[in-house]
């Protein structure tokens, strides 16, 4: 019996051996073509959208494809200090840190101000939408350069600026503007946190940007402040009934576009303990509907968040169906215009991406004003009452 | 020296200087000697190289291609349907490829992404010729079976507003993202064709052109009216499907590589006719093509002028430039 597990024990060792040997000299032609072995990955809490892994002279930020189902990447960069002789052909590379970058995705300004890179801005487009006082000056100044409509940028003057790297909005298409900047040698980062669905994915979103600053750890204890302040807001409301219900979006041309049951405010509202009609639906993006369902379905609703008025008076001009919502008779009725520029700059559309803490303080604050002692509203502000005659 | 030839040269001129006033100007402010060392590849500033070489001169060169190539489906059009108000959208053609590239543009987030991922921008063009080429042969197929152009011309037309209306269906279900890409589609512009696009455009418009030459004759007597051409002679069903597949052809290339660009095409014909003094296809055709690419190097020139750090539209530039330009000519000569 041992003899025979012997017997088969050095056959396996004899088989081995000879396919060891027989694998070698293929292995050895194989090595050059080998991919390079990343021995650590940033592990990820929240965000699904990228991956960020260590290699030994450089990091690799890979931005997964939100639109395919075959598991392609939607881009990939190599990140390294020094660039080497031959960098990988499948990916863009980018020496870090980088230190200029024209910005086309305004998510991207506060994911800056917090790692304290906003030196590194030297173009944005839209300039005259901009909230961000700092960059506002700069661009006064001239040290920031406004690049025109961010879906059809300057081309030549983004160029001339010579930036490291610029960071656009990634769509389903192949834009030929980022094709071309990518051919001009300037390599483009896509921003791509706006198909995430949770706030807090969202914002990990800083890690991503932070590795190209070579900022992973500052960058990773911002996110976990962020991410904690966020739990400890959400759970202020734990311990209280929560049976209030929610109205969102604002009716544009004939179309109320609410947000659908998977989106981004639908999980905030399931954070502040609100009820919402649309929860259980599967859309990510908005759901358009006419102004009729929006009365039928919404009519009761406690609450009103992303109204586009200012007062109860604007909303009753507008169109006095508004009245007969039980949000607008309960006088409960919000906007996002807390902190705006007369030329249409808005922090909500800038910051709220990265600080989804203060987003959700807001509505909460909004629905119990008991639950956070001391918060006033960052982005959020109620209708104006006066003067108003219904 | 002969008058005519004498038009051909100063326009000749002007084309020349257009071109390279067009190389030469943009919103980077690259000095003449720089820009011209660029231009022969011997800079040492890759940026300068870069926006020379691979922006400026392949946008000069789809500006004279677009502006050549509408102005000659608008003559071609005009001439067939005897209408001075004809151009190259009558048919529907480039309604077809704004369809086109809206189904794109909307469809583009779901299942057929992986298709169009492996396509890179190119996707938009065979979208656009796609969209183009299925009205031009919706067009030929009932011009094969009718004898009166007008009809034609009614039809083409209302084949171009079904293809807005599901235009327009389809952007009231997209999403705002999808709708700006789109929008800024219908926008125009001539600098998205690189040097990998250009082989496409440039020989889709040659093929156009040249077929257009050996129809010139045929063109002078439809001028005389269709029964007096087929009474000469003229097989009139061969020729009509033959400038139909031409003024589509071009009109859907270039529409699929610079979005719609209007009012070029219906102007330039009559510019030619009255500054060169006949209606004469010999003369007008090449004059047409000359006439309509310095209109459109000229337009791009003026797009570029920053105004509020945005580049214009190019589609709006050709018309606002361009009607005051024609009212002008209007008044001085009162007529066209």
């Amino acid at each position: 019996m041992l003899l025979k597990a012997n017997k088969q024990s050095i056959l396996f060792t004899l088989l081995l051996l000879y396919l060891g040997s027989a694998c070698h000299p293929q292995q050895k032609k194989d090595e050059q073509d080998m991919p390079t072995p990343y021995h650590a990955s940033t592990k990820l809490r929240h965000a699904e959208g990228f991956s960020i892994d260590y290699a030994d002279d450089h990091a690799r930020v890979t931005l997964h494809n939100p639109w395919s189902n075959r598991g392609e990447p939607y881009a990939v960069y190599y990140l390294y200090r020094s660039l080497p002789e031959k960098p990988p052909v499948d990916g863009i590379t980018v020496q870090i840190p980088v230190t200029s970058l024209v910005i086309n995705s305004f998510s991207y300004f506060e994911f800056l101000s917090l790692l304290g890179e906003t030196d590194a801005i030297k173009g944005v487009t839209d300039g005259f939408r901009i909230y961000n006082p700092l960059i506002l000056d700069k661009i006064e100044s001239g040290e920031i350069h406004d690049l025109g409509d961010p879906f059809q940028p300057n081309l030549e003057k983004v160029m001339t600026v010579k930036p490291d790297a610029v960071i656009s909005s990634a769509y389903a298409q192949v834009d030929s503007y980022s094709e071309r900047l990518i051919q001009a040698g300037i390599p483009v980062i896509y921003s791509l946190e706006w198909m995430e669905n949770e706030p807090l994915a969202r914002a990990e979103w800083i890690r991503m940007i932070g590795v190209f600053f070579g900022r992973e750890e500052m960058a990773d204890s911002l996110f976990t402040a962020i991410e904690e302040r966020y739990q400890t807001v959400r759970e202020s409301i734990s311990h209280l009934p929560q049976r209030r219900t929610v109205l969102a979006g604002d009716n544009f041309q004939g179309t109320w576009y609410v947000p659908g049951g998977k989106s981004f405010n639908a999980a905030l509202f399931r954070d502040a303990g609100l009820g919402y009609r649309y929860s259980n639906n599967r859309q990510s993006g908005s759901i358009g509907l006419d102004i009729e369902t929006v009365l039928t379905q919404f009519s009761d609703a406690d609450f009103w968040f992303g109204c586009e008025a200012d007062s109860y008076a604007e909303l009753a001009e507008k169109d006095a169906k508004y009245l007969l919502l039980n949000a607008v008779k309960k006088r409960q009725v919000f906007n996002n215009h807390n902190r705006t520029t007369p030329s249409g700059g808005n922090s909500f559309f800038e910051s709220s991406v990265a600080r989804p803490d203060l987003v959700l303080a807001d509505l909460i604050s909004a629905v119990y004003p008991d639950a956070l002692p001391g918060y006033s509203f960052t982005y959020i502000k109620p209708l104006e009452e006066e003067p108003f005659r219904e | 020296m002969n008058k005519r030839l004498t038009i051909f040269l100063l326009l000749g001129l002007l084309f020349v200087a257009a071109f390279v006033a067009d190389i030469f100007t943009g919103n980077a402010a690259i000095p003449f000697r720089e820009a011209w060392q660029a231009l022969l590849g011997r800079s040492d500033d890759p940026i300068v190289l870069e926006i020379i070489r691979n922006y400026r001169l392949p946008k000069a060169i789809t500006a004279v291609i677009a502006g050549a190539a509408l102005s000659l489906s608008g003559l071609l059009m005009q001439t067939l349907f005897r209408n001075p108000l004809a151009g190259p959208d009558v048919l529907g053609v480039s309604a077809g490829a704004g369809l086109g590239v809206a189904l794109l543009t909307m469809l583009s987030g779901t299942v057929v992404y992986p298709f169009l991922t492996a396509l890179g921008s190119m996707a938009q063009v065979i979208a656009a010729v796609a969209g183009a080429a299925g009205v031009m042969l919706l067009i030929l197929s009932v011009s094969a079976r009718i004898k009166d152009s007008i009809t034609i011309l009614v039809l083409g037309m209302i084949f171009g507003y079904v293809a807005s209306a599901l235009v327009t269906i389809l952007q009231s279900f997209a999403d705002p993202d999808s709708l700006k890409v789109f929008v800024t589609w219908t926008f125009g512009s001539l600098g998205g064709v690189t040097w990998q696009k250009m082989p496409l455009l440039l020989s889709l418009f040659l093929i156009g052109v040249l077929t257009c030459f050996f129809l010139v004759k045929a063109l002078n007597s439809l001028l005389l009216g269709e029964h007096y051409a087929s009474s000469g002679g003229l097989n009139i069903k061969r020729t009509r499907l033959c400038i139909i597949a031409i003024a589509s052809l071009i009109t859907g290339a270039v529409t699929a590589f610079t979005g719609p660009i209007a009012f070029v095409g219906v102007v330039i014909p009559h510019f030619a006719r009255a500054f060169f003094g006949t209606v004469n296809h010999r003369t007008i055709l090449p004059g047409t093509l000359l006439m309509g690419s310095i209109l459109m190097l000229v337009c791009d020139i003026v797009s570029q002028i920053p105004i509020a750090n945005r580049t214009l539209p190019i589609n709006a530039v050709t018309a606002l430039f361009g009607a005051p330009m024609i009212v002008w000519i209007v008044l001085k000569r009162k007529k066209l």
